[in-house]
């Protein structure tokens, strides 16, 4: 879920909001939103490449577990995705190329895939990829003792794979999944080689073998990072990739630097040739400084948002949540906090998804008269000592818990910034401050009115798991945080799964960003931007789908 | 002290067996006290996570959406549907066996865990630790009873290194001498000179604490009698000082130990934050916010042993510098007859006597001496700071 790829992170490293969601079914829409977009290609791509050299990356944040199939976590994708190859590779504009298989076809039922592999795969240990290799992967992903957090989630109703011969492999669905291809293109549903997934899951968490254009065999260590070489074999890049062959680079180096101002100053003082994250405080300053460049990509998926719980208290009430909408400078907020670098969210979608409606953004604009006449018209006319609003003598509260603990970012500024605000309409927020297992319980007990919460994912069905009823949280956790139930809408996400008219789906995601508007389901606030900083001696580093840098086309100048 | 008490024991023949019986209790008694603690701080770390609201399984997903068959297998692999006694039980039954158990969020073996980042902590908290007391002693060294511009200066850092927060002095220092400078790495940190300027940020606090102390100390016993009596026997000032008043000033120093321990240990977390450092601090604040724990738990069986060793180390330290702190001084159940040497206490201490000096002179060279209440309680001197604890060998 959550939230950034590589956020700010105080305190814990096991940041529970980093949890990646990802994924997920890209479909080839016509309209792709404005605003935002990944900026791929390196800044100053001038030039041809050159081979050879070491690039050092330096992250904020710290992985979890190296094995993709296991963990949810961002960092840990990015950490595999130079690592394992996928059967193919998605694009910003939402299009599929070929990867490790060649070709596909879908049934008419859209619950069977057929692949057609390349056959001069080989892992980096020398084992072949295969069709047994596609069965090997997708069966261990789905293994109850994988435990897998994201991965076996976005294959849900996988019932199982046929080898047909070494290069032909059937996936099988018991419904139709339109978001499998997105899904099978990130490094989540990565394949490795079939002989290593035998082993313990622990051991995956520190090392996988891939075929990919990087070895590392050192493997991932917490608190310091990963080191890969160049696979010199490698020859079956990704279709969309911007060369062929082996990677320019001889190695890479991904170091984990957590503080802030330590990451920023290791890319000034050149003892790292590359960050994510630069602090929004520090862009303007990177920008002016000779020899280095600041690339941004936009997460797709949800923005970071601001979610009421529209099944109790004064949210129940859509005029409630319109008010708290419209009655707040969500823009002005977040245009000084974050100077520009973050912009202000106008949507339940970031821009930069596949399918953003760009017509709904009026809606989202700010009017504090029609703030108040809709809180008067929902009988909040009474005014408390405080200068609250009440109605029947109870004051118009809402309770927000926040995880303070675990904020980037600076969203504890949002917070308090958003309770002033909400004062200037007499709405008081209380913002409640639980630990990680008090949040959690709050959020699965529907015991708030407020949450925030940014969820990425390289598709428009990011939808269906922020506003979708199956995913109100119940028994464990889930994504609709507003608690919002509508049949109509589900109705549309139901019909998008199931249509490859790309058209068809187009306006049905159009309808359903409309609706969620106007039942006033979402607040947006920012829309999370992947800023990396770099020196202006590395070349060719682009962005995927889901805002995450490719080192695979990248070269350094020096 | 084993030495010491066989060779009472060789000297006051019979009492052998008892003395014998007394290391082996001493030793019993300290093995006990480790047990104890460590079981104490286990015990108390599975209350305390276990007393918390909210369910560890849903910590454990996070915010993942995950299928009923996962959140099935994470509760079975860690035994989170058994009562919390069997849990806790089960804990201590694997511990005994020396089975740490498997971290609920790291994928990994809390042994192997803690072995990966073990060493990066140890090496700062040992650099800082053999800085801050060559630093803190050179300091209190050269400034003690010095005249006011000198020690002013050293005063006044003192007092900055203990109020600067350990992460701002960690920056600063990270921004001059790394990212201006480039005289050490900000990142790479497992080389020596990366660990320069972690150990610096860390031994500042600590160092200017002991400095202040050690001085103080110093001060107080340079205006000591037997301090007069070693300047009129034609010892020069620095001999006085580090050979007569710094051991007397270690004293209260080593007393303020075990909570120099704790400083380094809370410090470290914020110092590999900012540094970068592999470690066990950042290992620490991620657990406890996934309340993971076996990952806890295992990080405070580390801390608890630590504070034992040190502890050791402590009680160890006072008899090397305070000679009538030694067993052969103090444990000696009764006088023993014919013993020439008079014993001296703290309240009749006579630092000038010669006679009195032979107490410290060990074994080897005086006889049992006898405490003075006659007991077998190794209770020291009420005020050690009366006599001199290095005229041994002087007498």
């Amino acid at each position: 879920m959550a939230s950034t790829v590589f956020g700010l992170r105080k305190g814990g490293k096991r940041r529970p909001l980093m949890l990646a969601a990802t994924l997920s079914a890209a479909l080839v829409l016509a309209a792709c939103g404005s605003g935002g977009g990944s900026t791929g290609g390196a800044a100053g791509a001038a030039g041809s490449p050159v081979r050879g050299g070491t690039l050092t990356f330096a992250i904020n944040s710290d992985g979890n577990c190296l094995d993709p199939h296991q963990s949810p976590a961002d960092v840990d994708g990015f950490f595999a995705r130079s690592i394992v190859d996928s059967l193919v590779a998605l694009s910003d504009d939402g299009t599929l190329s070929p990867w490790l298989a060649k070709s596909w076809t879908v049934s008419a039922d859209q619950k069977t895939y057929s692949f057609v592999l390349r056959d001069d795969v080989t892992f980096s240990n020398g084992e072949k990829f295969d069709a047994a290799a596609v069965k090997a992967n997708l069966d261990h992903i789905v293994a109850p003792t994988t435990k897998s957090q994201l991965a076996a989630g976005t294959i849900a109703t996988y019932t199982g794979t046929t080898v047909i011969d070494a290069t032909h492999a059937e996936v099988r669905f018991s419904a139709p999944n339109s978001a499998f291809l997105p899904s099978l293109a990130t490094a989540y549903l990565g394949i490795e080689a079939p002989s290593t997934l035998k082993k313990p899951p622990a051991d995956l968490c520190t090392k996988i073998v891939g075929s990919g254009p990087f070895i590392s065999t050192g493997g991932y260590v917490k608190g310091k990072g990963i080191d890969y070489v160049r696979n010199d074999r490698y020859n079956w890049a990704p279709g969309n990739a911007k060369h062929t062959g082996p990677a320019h680079l001889n190695a890479l180096s991904i170091r984990s630097i957590p503080e802030d101002s330590s990451r920023y100053g290791a890319l000034t003082s050149g003892q790292v040739d590359a960050i994510a994250s630069v602090p929004p405080v520090n862009v303007a300053a990177l920008k002016r400084t000779p020899g280095f460049t600041i690339q941004t990509a936009a997460a797709p998926g949800g923005n970071y948002n601001y979610y009421p719980n529209t099944t109790r208290g004064p949210f129940t009430d859509v005029k409630v949540r319109e008010a708290f909408r419209v009655g707040i400078d969500w823009s002005t907020i977040v245009q000084k906090l974050y100077f520009g670098v973050f912009p202000p969210a106008r949507g339940p979608l970031s821009p930069s998804t596949v399918g953003y409606d760009k017509t709904i953004e009026s809606s989202y604009a700010y009017d504090k008269a029609k703030a108040n006449q809709l809180l008067d018209q929902a009988g909040w006319t009474g005014r408390d000592g405080q200068g609250y609003r009440t109605k029947d003598g109870e004051r118009l509260t809402l309770v927000h818990p926040f995880l303070k603990e675990y904020t980037r970012e600076q969203r504890d500024v949002v917070a308090d910034q958003v309770q002033a605000a909400a004062k200037d309409i007499g709405i008081e927020v209380k913002t409640e401050n639980p630990d990680y297992a008090g949040f959690l319980k709050n959020v699965i007990a529907g015991d708030y009115d407020l949450l925030d919460m940014s969820w990425q994912r390289a598709s428009p069905d990011a939808l269906r798991t922020l506003f979708g009823s199956a995913a109100v949280p119940k028994t464990g956790f889930a994504t609709n945080l507003s608690r919002f139930t509508d049949p109509a809408l589900d109705k549309i996400f139901a019909d998008a799964l199931n249509t490859t008219d790309l058209t068809r789906q187009a306006q049905l995601y159009g309808d359903a960003q409309q609706r969620i508007t106007a039942a006033a389901a979402v607040f947006p606030v920012y829309v999370f931007h992947y800023v990396l900083g770099s020196s202006t001696k590395v070349q060719g580093l682009r962005f995927e789908p889901q805002a995450f840098p490719l080192f695979y086309d990248a070269w350094t100048t020096r | 002290m084993s030495i010491a008490l066989v060779a009472d024991g060789r000297r006051a023949g019979g009492l052998a067996v008892s003395s014998a019986g007394a290391v082996g209790l001493a030793v019993a008694r300290r093995v006990g006290y480790a047990v104890l603690v460590l079981w104490g701080a286990v015990t108390v770390t599975f209350t305390a996570l276990h007393l918390k609201s909210g369910s560890t399984v849903d910590v454990i997903i996070g915010q993942s959406p995950v299928s009923p068959e996962v959140r099935a297998q994470i509760i079975s692999d860690y035994a989170l549907d058994k009562p919390w006694l069997v849990q806790y039980f089960d804990y201590l039954g694997h511990l005994l066996r020396g089975d740490l158990g498997h971290s609920y969020n790291q994928g990994m073996d809390v042994t192997s865990a803690i072995g990966e980042q073990i060493l990066p902590s140890f090496e700062l908290m040992a650099a800082a630790i053999g800085l801050a007391l060559i630093g803190s002693v050179t300091v209190a060294v050269l400034t003690a009873g010095r005249p006011r511009w000198i020690r002013s200066p050293f005063s006044l850092l003192e007092i900055v290194g203990v109020a600067v927060p350990a992460f701002w002095l960690a920056i600063l220092l990270l921004t001059v001498f790394s990212f201006q400078l480039h005289w050490f790495p900000a990142i790479g940190a497992n080389t020596a000179r990366g660990l320069v300027l972690p150990a610096v940020a860390l031994a500042a606090a600590p160092g200017a604490t002991l400095a202040q102390i050690l001085r103080n100390g110093l001060e107080r016993t340079l205006d000591e009698p037997f301090v007069t009596t070693a300047r009129s026997r034609g010892i020069g000032e620095a001999a006085v000082l580090v050979r007569h008043a710094l051991r007397h000033a270690l004293m209260p120093a080593i007393t303020i130990a075990g909570w120099i321990a704790g400083a380094l240990l809370g410090g470290a977390v914020v110092i590999e934050n900012v540094f970068s450092r592999q470690g066990l601090g950042s290992l620490t604040v991620g657990a406890l916010g996934r309340r993971d724990f076996p990952l806890i738990s295992g990080v405070v069986l580390v801390a608890a042993s630590f504070y034992v060793v040190v502890n050791l180390l402590i009680d160890a330290a006072y008899p090397l510098l305070d000679p009538r702190l030694r067993p052969d001084a103090t444990i000696s159940p009764t006088p023993v007859a014919g013993a020439t040497d008079v014993t001296t206490t703290a309240t009749t201490a006579a630092p000038t006597a010669p006679t009195a000096t032979a107490t410290a002179t060990a074994a080897t060279a005086a006889p049992a001496v006898s405490a003075p209440a006659g007991g077998g309680d190794p209770t020291p001197p009420r005020s050690p700071s009366t006599t001199d604890p290095n005229q041994e060998g002087r007498g």
